[in-house]
């Protein structure tokens, strides 16, 4: 199946900084793809150029083969929620998304509809000055919604979303992508994306360092577990001779190995352990692959431990 | 594009501004008619009450604060959106931008037009009452409805001015203090003071235009209404020009 969303080569840059740099990538449709990197990686400039906001100082971004700016309708064809997009605060919720209906020729009950699918039904008619952030960030995802477009491009949706509204999002989105519709949304935290997104694109300095999916990413970061031991020093320095990447963390010992291999390593020294947990090392292997090209790869504890402070 | 059109015309009415707006203007009419048929004199060599063209002058006074109105009401249409971020939204429902902008300069045009025309009927009325109550002249002849067109047809192109404006600078507060500065003192100081310059300037060109020499003094110095008018234009269509090549290709971040 032919992708829907086409970077290639996509770059910009604002003065001397490169903001995105020789991007290639393919979203496809009915799955949620994750776009992940930390703040200033190029996330919003990147999703700005697909929709022919940002001029690419090179390459093309295409939705469905042709540029944003090329589609016939494209409200009907692409439904997007951007950082810093918004509306007058002395209009009303309906009158805003009126306007975008009456612009794209769309039918006069697209505005309630995509209300009442974003939970905004009952403040229709209060003047958006007076919405919290996440009632916002719902009339985006509205406004977003209005052509029932097949792809969806979000920017940092949850910000400003408490936990029912994060709950909310992800259960919206996976419903969107599961109808078919390519999701393609930005985030700057892992865990956010970690129970919604089934591909990852990771975004660092610009560059895209990965594209793959979670599970794979999973697969790829492997076990890693926490120890919390009145040896710390001893037993950083067996499991580093026995090949293993330890990182001191509060007090504790965070080794990219499982557990039961800390656990029997331990053991089989006699060195006393207060705790052994488990843990997931995505998180990690996020960091570890978004921090700064300039520094050295980790290879012991040290650096990986800067990079996730 | 009409859709374009119905889409900002809705922006319009949308937002207080515009009612404000259309109740300043009247307002402001009334109290400058109102100020200036009083201050009209016998042996006024400006306005005097007996001179047929008197409330052509009037009339053409009292818009002078709804033209300035009028353009930042055009700033205001690209800076606003400027500034809340729904030139965004706008930017994705229509990505050829020029389309964005033609809508808005008709949609502005469009409520020039009703507003000057709205307004006018009061201007008349009450210039007409005030006027014949101090037993002054009321004429209605070629030079009153060439008064008429010309108040229409400049808040017309003052919002088309603004619009262009706010599109160049993009930011609204810049855009509404440029527009302040330049039509209220800079102009009316250059007129007065090198009427020889003044008169080219676009704040002149509509006192040519509205055939306004006598009443402000500067009787002679002034364009004549045709040349005022097409200058007027020129300036609207040089900064318009300018406004349609620049403002659809830049990023819109
Ligand atoms: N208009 C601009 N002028 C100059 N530099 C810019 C501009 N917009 C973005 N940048 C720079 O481009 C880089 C990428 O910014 P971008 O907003 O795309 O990052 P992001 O991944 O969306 O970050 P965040 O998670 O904070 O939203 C940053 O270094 C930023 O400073
Ligand atoms: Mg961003």
């Amino acid at each position: 199946m032919t992708a829907a969303i086409e970077l290639g080569g996509l770059t910009k840059s604002f003065g001397s900084v490169r903001a995105v740099d020789d991007v290639t990538a393919e979203v496809r449709a009915g799955r949620v793809t994750a776009f992940l990197g930390p703040n200033g990686a190029g996330k919003t400039t990147t999703l700005r150029m697909l929709l022919g906001l940002v001029a690419p100082t090179a390459g093309t971004a295409t939705i469905f083969g042709k540029p944003y700016g090329e589609l016939a309708d494209p409200v009907r064809q692409v439904g997007a929620v951007l950082e810093a997009s918004g509306c007058h605060p002395g209009r009303t919720a309906l009158d805003h998304l009126r306007i975008l209906a009456t612009a794209a020729r769309l039918s006069r009950k697209a505005p309630l509809r995509v209300l009442d699918e974003t939970g905004l039904a009952d403040d229709a008619r209060r003047r958006v000055g007076e919405f919290s952030l996440g009632m916002r960030q719902r009339l985006g995802l509205a406004a977003a919604m209005l052509g029932d477009p097949a792809v969806l491009v979000l920017d940092e949706p949850t910000n400003g979303l408490d936990p029912q509204g994060i709950r909310w999002l992800r259960g919206y989105v996976r419903q969107l992508a599961d109808e078919g519709r390519t999701v393609l949304l930005s985030s700057h935290a892992l865990s956010e994306v970690e129970q919604t997104a089934d591909h990852v694109l990771l975004i660092a300095h610009g560059r895209l360092i990965r594209s793959s999916t979670l599970a794979a990413l999973r697969a790829e970061a492997g076990a890693g577990c926490r120890v919390r031991t009145p040896e710390t020093e001893r037993l950083s320095a067996l499991l580093v001779a026995a090949g293993y990447c330890v990182c001191p963390e509060d007090g504790d010992l965070v080794v990219e190995a499982a557990a039961e291999q800390v656990g029997e390593l331990a053991a089989a020294q006699g060195v006393v352990l207060h705790r052994l947990n488990p843990m997931a090392r995505l998180e990690e292997a996020f960091f570890h692959l978004t921090e700064q090209p300039e520094q050295p790869s980790p290879v012991d504890g040290t650096s990986l431990h800067r990079a996730t402070t | 594009m009409n859709a374009l059109v119905r889409a900002e015309l809705l922006k319009l009415r949308t937002t207080r501004m515009l009612r404000w707006l259309v109740l300043a203007t009247l307002l402001l009419v009334v109290v400058t008619i109102a100020a200036n048929v009083s201050a009209a004199d016998a042996d006024d060599p400006a306005l005097a009450l007996h001179d047929p063209a008197l409330l052509g002058q009037v009339i053409g006074i009292s818009f002078g604060i709804p033209q300035v109105l009028m353009t930042v009401l055009g700033a205001l249409a690209f800076t606003q959106e400027v500034r809340y971020g729904s030139i965004t939204s706008t930017f994705l429902v229509e990505p050829r931008r020029s389309r964005i902008l033609l809508a808005k300069a008709v949609a502005l045009v469009l409520v020039g037009v009703v507003i000057a025309a709205a307004t006018l009927f009061v201007t008349v009325a009450l210039g007409m009452v005030l006027i014949s109550a101090k037993d002054g002249n009321v004429t209605i002849g070629v030079q009153f409805w060439q008064v008429v067109v010309a108040v229409v047809a400049a808040m017309a192109l003052y919002g088309l001015f603004g619009l262009a404006l706010g599109a160049l600078l993009r930011d609204q507060i810049v855009a509404v203090i440029a527009t302040l500065v330049w039509l209220g003192p800079a102009e009316h100081l250059l007129i007065d003071v090198l009427p020889e310059i003044g008169r080219w300037t676009p704040g002149g060109a509509t006192f040519g235009l509205l055939q306004l020499g006598p009443a402000i003094a500067t009787h002679g110095t002034l364009l004549g209404a045709p040349v005022g008018g097409l200058l007027l234009l020129g300036y609207t269509a040089a900064v318009n020009g300018l406004a349609f090549s620049v403002a659809p290709r830049r990023d819109v971040i």
